[in-house]
């Protein structure tokens, strides 16, 4: 019966409407979702059959293009040092700001002259950009299957609230790779508002908490008139799901250390092996009160086992969630709220779906929290909606989203000079006046920061920025305005003049933990080759389990069929056949579509044929009546 | 009142015209004021405040202009910003009388530094008290008590000063004078009220 199904496959109802205009785009630590606007609400593109969601994995092969996705998960365990996840920690960011993630990682990371950390695969190094670059292209694919036509490469992407410049430039550096054009970049739990936002725009406060897979943000908004005010945010971009599951990773590392060594413990192969049991473990632990830690690493002969009750993994985890519970207090300060004036809590990300986290923020905040939408989902349909907002389609809503750090210039001796305030409504800007201390001087550098610290050394270094182009004056007569620019992406960008003359001093920035524009536009060209190879190398792939499946189908019935079919059928199917058996041999493409095409027309009687014989085979088994 | 360039209609903000949707190039002088559209006083209504805002947002938030050519979309940019600071100035009774002394020729923050001698001493013992707190294990019941002190004379002073700008006084008045002197109290008291906060989270992450 093989091709009965396969001619229904492969003819999709054509699309009612037109396509969306964006997508809506959440590249998480884990998993990456895409959805669109489709018939007046946001909906998750699914393919037929799966969830839509791909995981954050990029798995690097011997050969051919790499595997993204839950393909490359596979592989985790197999060839841990060539599969790399998590990359989302390390997005924007230094080596030294990593430390603590590559304590418990697998892989091998060393950092460029600028500071830019790189993954080691395969013997190529990568950086977090790129690979965010190759899941996001994979998400843009699993999303054109779902529509049935290639999804529109315009895009609203979603960060963690509390990420600072650096990684929201890295993430839209990461869209320019995969060729996508980013409409806008959205604090994730804003977006979470937004999907819930549709059905209850009235007046009110709401706290949106949102654990994800490597990150935690908790955001207060006012609503009012279909605007969503950003009130305050607080988060911490050390802290998700997976430090969850560290902890019950540990409990396997200290027996088997004990056992075995410490040798053990460092095997990358064993250290996913962990990572992968306590992930299952944790999310047991979610419906049952006792789940199973369950530990195989087969080429070391371990297969290791205990008994975990849900009582023991919130004690190992309290201090986590006790610092979820602090930034909760920090927003609501910063928002000037008390708990009992939040109207509505809603929560985001997988790690809500733990039973002590949901408890504990329902006490906090004395009210139970909003689950209804999938913590999984609800992230990338609110960029749906915010991507609907940005091509057009409603102007009822609008975002007043904030910048979640203070932006400061280093003064001497290594004080901060904030110039804008942390939970300032973006796009925002101030103008900052400077002076020169020298004769003659004609440039001026100065050391931009973010992060709410008093030295400069303990904030987060965005650039350091040169002046030039001053005339010559004496020291303290030169009045140069700076103007520091937040875009609603929340990046900032910086221009200066000097007043007395008109001269506009030229900036040059030389970006920390990022990428130039020349390496971007490198990677992009590279990529646009690499797409090219990976798409017709997926296509020949593709083909190939097509026919290969239609052959056995034809194989398997041919022989039954033969009295019903008349000579030159027979001849003309055999001989479809045997052409589509040497094309699947090969990868050309254009010989593998005209054999499965021609193959297909070949079968077409004994289809015919087939159906016949069933439906005949079904009404012999019924009576009359029944039939009517 | 200012016509909008491009339809004649009379403009309530600098920033875009709500007739016919133009957005604007906004002069740098351009008070908080009137990027609100509001008339300069010390008392403003919160809820107009934030209607106002949210009015003109509507007209100059990038997200409207996304598919807008850079021009425009860098104005939208600039025009949001400017319209956020001037809401963050208006939406805190401290900034806003603050910008209004300012404006009217009031002496500047740091001409009236001088405090009263009293007053200085009043700082020394908060401060005493924060400094013992600290060192303390348990919550201290005297920060309790004068957080609740200083936050009922950070709201009478914030009423003296609504009374002295209401009616605004003259350009130059020496009213301006007095009402500085009070701002700078605020300034004292909300470092205070600030650092009590901190210790207060601080002590809820420690236990």
């Amino acid at each position: 019966m093989g091709y009965v199904e396969l001619n229904v496959l492969n003819n999709p109802a054509p699309s009612a409407a037109a396509g969306p205009l964006a997508l809506g785009i959440d590249l998480g630590t884990t998993n990456s979702l895409a959805a669109a606007w489709r018939d007046g609400r946001p909906v998750v593109l699914r393919p037929e059959g799966r969830s839509g969601l791909v995981p954050s994995v990029i798995h690097f092969g011997e050969g051919g293009p790499p595997l993204v996705g839950r393909e490359a998960r596979d592989h985790a365990v197999v060839d841990p040092r060539n599969t790399l996840f998590s990359v989302k920690r390390f997005m924007g960011r230094g080596l030294a700001d990593v430390a603590q993630e590559l304590a418990t990682l697998p892989y091998t990371a060393t950092e460029n002259e600028r500071g830019v950390v790189q993954l080691e695969a395969r013997g190529r190094r990568y950086t977090p950009e790129e690979l965010s670059a190759l899941i996001l292209r994979k998400v843009h694919e699993v999303a054109s299957s779902a529509l049935g036509a290639a999804a529109p490469t315009k895009c609203v992407i979603t960060v963690p609230a509390y990420f600072d410049d650096t990684q929201r430039q890295a993430t839209r550096d990461a869209a320019r790779i995969a060729g996508l054009e980013v409409l806008r970049i959205v604090n994730e739990p804003t977006a979470a508002s937004l999907a819930y936002g549709l059905d209850q725009r009235d007046k009110g406060h709401v706290a949106v908490f949102d654990l994800g897979g490597g990150t935690f943000d908790v955001t207060i908004l006012s609503i009012e008139d279909g605007v969503f005010r950003v009130l305050s945010t607080h988060g911490d971009t050390h802290l998700g799901g997976d430090d969850f599951d560290q902890r019950l990773a540990e409990l396997a590392r200290v027996a088997l250390a004990a056992e075995h060594g410490d040798e053990l413990v460092r095997d990358p192969a064993f250290q996913q092996a962990a990572r992968q049991a306590a992930e299952h473990c944790k999310v047991e632990l979610s419906t049952q009160p006792e789940a199973e830690l369950h530990l195989m690493v087969p080429h070391k002969r371990i297969a290791w086992r205990r008994r975990v009750a849900r009582d023991e993994f919130e004690r190992l985890t309290a201090d986590l969630v006790e610092r979820t519970l602090a930034a909760c207090r920090r927003a609501l300060s910063d928002a000037q709220l008390q708990p009992t004036e939040i109207d509505e809590v809603v929560l985001v990300g997988g790690g809500t779906r733990m039973p002590v986290v949901r408890r504990r923020v329902a006490e906090f905040f004395g009210r139970i929290p909003h689950t209804e939408l999938n913590p999984d989902e609800v992230v990338a349909l609110g960029a749906a909606v915010q991507a609907h907002i940005l091509t057009g389609g409603r102007r009822d809503m609008l975002l007043l989203d904030v910048t979640p750090l203070s932006l400061g210039i280093e003064t001497m001796g290594g004080a901060v000079s904030k110039i804008i305030q942390r939970n300032s409504t973006i796009p925002c800007e101030a103008t900052e006046g400077f002076t020169t201390y020298a004769d003659d001087q004609t440039a001026i550098d100065f050391h931009v920061v973010q992060g709410e610290r008093e030295l400069a050394r303990d904030c987060r270094t965005l650039g350091r920025f040169k002046l030039r182009g001053l005339p010559p004056m004496p020291a303290g007569m030169a009045r140069v305005a700076v103007r520091f620019h937040i875009d609603a992406d929340g990046v900032l960008s910086v221009s200066a003049k000097e007043q007395s003359t008109g001269v506009s001093a030229h900036i040059d920035v030389a970006p920390m933990h990022g990428l130039t524009d020349a390496e971007v536009e490198g990677m992009l060209q590279a990529g646009y080759a690499h797409a090219q190879d990976d798409f017709a190398a997926r296509r020949a792939a593709d083909l190939r389990t097509e026919i290969g499946t239609m052959i056995q189908a034809t194989e398997k019935n041919l022989n039954a069929g033969r009295a019903g079919l008349d000579k030159e059928s027979i001849l003309d199917l055999e001989d479809a056949l045997a052409r589509a058996k040497v094309a699947a041999a090969g990868s050309d493409v254009a010989a593998l579509q005209r054999a499965r095409d021609e193959f297909e027309r070949a079968a077409l009687p004994l289809a015919a044929l087939l159906m016949n014989n069933v439906a005949q085979k079904a009404l012999m088994g019924k009576s009359l009546g029944e039939v009517g | 009142m200012t016509k909008c360039e491009a339809c004649g209609a009379a403009l309530e903000t600098p920033v875009a015209c709500a007739a016919c949707g133009a957005l604007r190039e906004v002069p740098d002088g351009a008070s908080p004021f009137e990027l609100l559209g509001l008339e300069p006083a010390i008392v403003v209504d919160e809820r107009t405040l934030r209607g106002q805002l949210t009015r003109f947002a509507r007209l100059v938030h990038p997200d409207f202009f996304a598919a807008a050519e850079p021009v425009l979309r860098e104005r939208a940019g600039r025009n949001s910003a400017r319209l956020n600071h001037a809401f963050e100035v208006l939406a805190d009774s401290a900034r806003r009388a603050d910008w209004l002394v300012t404006a009217l020729g009031g002496p500047a923050e740091d001409t009236e530094r001088a405090m009263p001698q009293a007053f200085l001493a009043e700082v020394l013992e908060w401060n005493e008290v924060l400094e013992e707190a600290r060192a303390e294990p348990e919550p201290d019941p005297r920060v309790a008590r004068l957080a609740v002190e200083l936050a009922a004379r950070r709201a009478s002073s914030l009423e003296r000063i609504a009374r002295a700008l209401e009616p605004l006084p003259e350009h130059g008045s020496p009213a301006l004078a007095t009402v500085r002197r009070e701002l700078n109290a605020v300034r004292y008291l909300d470092r205070a009220l600030g650092e009590i906060e901190s210790l207060r989270l601080a002590r809820s992450e420690r236990r």
